[in-house]
């Protein structure tokens, strides 16, 4: 009780800084951004191009719960990554840089506690973020093409390519995959709150969680590491991809790969503990 | 008597920490017994905000130890600082939510209070009328009175007060100072209070305690500060005729200052010097401050 008592408090924190809706709004207008693109005449020809060139009736798969797939995998990759890293590179040490730690830690309250917490609420936060993005997305891409429609998820670099004819199954995998696209960004989310708990300005933290995935990122492409890449922290975050491969749901590529992010966000949270526990803080 | 009230409320051992290879306390020992309030006093980085951070958990001793009420702060942090209230001399609330969602956010960490004594409480530090408004639009004196609220709650037997009253107007010193000497008085109130104002901790405390680059130099009654010279500062001419008077009466001359037994009185020196055709412009005392006392300290190799 007493513990959801102080989550509550640690979210009404993150969700009391006007910076949190700042960030809705511009995923908002950037998902619009991306829709009114998708329906640009060129950019939907050749995505029609695509689908006919596979077999598909355009018509009938260039449709909402298509351009949400692409609107979701294309937003949260971008600006969604970005921003998770700045909402968790602040959690920790924005608040010893605004000395609310030092009255929070004033407090007859652990430490680890005080973290687990924060690490607790950026995670929710996080994965309720994408789930909005996916909702938003999909309202705003039926008011632009309507509910009907089958649905098409396509990745060269996961080697994906999914028809779903049904709105049902089509949507069923989208919810999943919005909810592992969530659990994917934790692990930027676990990233920046490791760094956060380090002794270093927030703006650092979140540069160095940004910098350490995207050299992730980099890396993966050389052709020396490219045999290796399904082993890099940003190919197993793209995994969530594979929530749509069918006809059977693939449950132990999933648990694999899952399991293995799990396990880093768990492992940066205990290191993040640890040296937060051995600080000092002083005025 | 029972044990628990001969007990120290407060202690601190042999307290011993170095940061940056620089010692900041070097083996500092101190009590303070229930319902006492001890000053801890003595310049920036004399020792005292590490003091306060050993005692409440947050900086780690590299030897000694600190206890609340009995309770080793380094062995059961949490049950030690369940009866302290902290205030810091900038407290950090969260400027963006009101006044009530930072004590509501603040309690919740010890647990939660009722509301109806939260807003006691607030009642209490005179922020009725302002709690509902965002902690960014206070003034220093308002942050100050709702750091006292939430150090009030939810009912600590101990407070640990870190230069609370800097950036106050006198009327807000007067204030606090009246607040805590009440708490005191009500309930008993063991309370260890930081500051580098001689003045203020005469005023406010039993005992004082003073920190000198990390070393205790003094430990005493507050009455035992008290001054037994006075010192005057004085504007007179010409110089040769106030050195002859000030020669003749036996007093010290401090550069611009004179010295004087307490028992002196100063109108002897205006009529001699004015009987002698000289002037005098100004005659005024002069306040001792922390530098005259750590002068007199090392001159007396301490008391």
């Amino acid at each position: 009780m007493i513990f959801l008592k102080q989550f509550g408090s640690e979210l009404r924190k993150l969700f009391g800084r006007r910076r949190t809706y700042v960030g809705y709004g511009v995923f908002l207008v950037f998902e619009l951004i991306l829709l009114i693109t998708f329906q640009l005449q060129g950019v939907k020809e050749r995505q029609m191009e695509f689908m006919e060139q596979n077999g598909l009736a355009a018509d009938e798969y260039f449709s909402s719960l298509t351009v949400t797939f692409m609107v979701m995998a294309f937003s949260l990759f971008l600006l969604g990554s970005i921003y998770f890293a700045l909402v968790s590179g602040d959690i920790v040490a924005k608040e010893v840089e605004d000395g609310n730690m030092r009255m929070v830690l004033a407090r007859p309250v652990s430490r680890f506690r005080v973290l687990l917490l924060k690490f607790l609420a950026v995670c929710l936060y996080t994965i309720t973020f994408v789930i909005f993005v996916g909702i938003t997305g999909y309202a705003m891409a039926v008011v632009a093409l309507g509910a009907d429609g089958g649905m098409l998820a396509f990745s060269p670099k996961m080697k994906l390519f999914a028809v779903y004819p049904e709105w049902g199954p089509a949507m069923l995998r989208l919810a999943v995959a919005a909810l592992l696209i969530g659990v994917s960004m934790c692990t930027i989310s676990a990233v920046g709150f490791f760094f956060s708990c380090l002794k270093m300005k927030p703006a650092t933290a979140t540069i160095m969680a940004l910098s350490v995935l995207f050299l992730d990122m980099v890396l993966q492409e050389f052709p020396i590491f490219k045999p290796y890449e399904a082993n890099f922290v940003t190919y197993k975050m793209s995994t969530w991809l594979y929530a749509f491969e069918a006809p059977h749901f693939p449950w132990a590529k999933l648990a694999d790969n899952f399991s293995f992010l799990i396990g880093l966000d768990l492992t940066l949270f205990a290191i993040g503990c640890v040296v937060f526990q051995l600080r000092d803080f002083k005025t | 008597m029972k044990e628990s009230d001969e007990r120290p409320m407060i202690e601190a051992k042999n307290l011993r920490k170095r940061f940056a290879g620089k010692e900041a306390l070097k083996g500092v020992s101190f009590e303070v017994k229930r319902g006492e309030i001890l000053g801890l006093l003595g310049h920036n980085g004399a020792g005292k905000s590490t003091s306060l951070g050993i005692l409440l958990g947050m900086v780690a001793p590299d030897s000694g130890e600190a206890a609340i009420d009995g309770l080793s702060v380094q062995a059961s942090r949490s049950a030690a600082l369940a009866k302290v209230g902290a205030i810091f001399e900038s407290p950090g609330f969260y400027d963006y939510l009101s006044g009530w969602d930072n004590l509501k956010i603040l309690t919740n960490y010890s647990g939660g209070v009722d509301e109806a004594l939260l807003a006691d409480v607030v009642e209490r530090v005179e922020m009725t009328s302002r709690i509902r408004s965002r902690v960014g639009t206070y003034s220093h004196g308002m942050r100050q009175r709702l750091a006292l609220a939430q150090a009030l709650l939810p009912g600590p037997e101990v407070l640990l007060l870190d230069e609370p009253t800097d950036g106050l107007d006198p009327e807000g010193i007067k204030w606090f100072r009246d607040f805590i000497l009440d708490l005191r008085a009500e309930r008993g109130m063991t309370v260890l209070f930081n500051s580098h104002l001689l003045a203020e901790v005469e005023q406010m405390c039993d005992r004082v305690v003073i920190l000198q680059q990390g070393e205790k130099v003094f430990e005493g009654r507050t009455g035992d500060l008290e001054d037994d010279h006075l010192k005057l500062k004085i504007d007179a001419g010409p110089p040769e005729l106030v050195d002859k008077v000030l020669a003749e009466q036996g007093w010290l001359r401090q550069g611009e200052r004179i010295v004087l037994p307490k028992e002196a009185d100063a109108a002897d020196f205006t009529s001699s010097v004015i009987q002698r055709g000289g002037w005098v412009r100004e005659v005024s005392p002069v306040k001792r401050s922390l530098e005259d006392l750590y002068l007199e300290m090392s001159k007396g190799g301490g008391r």
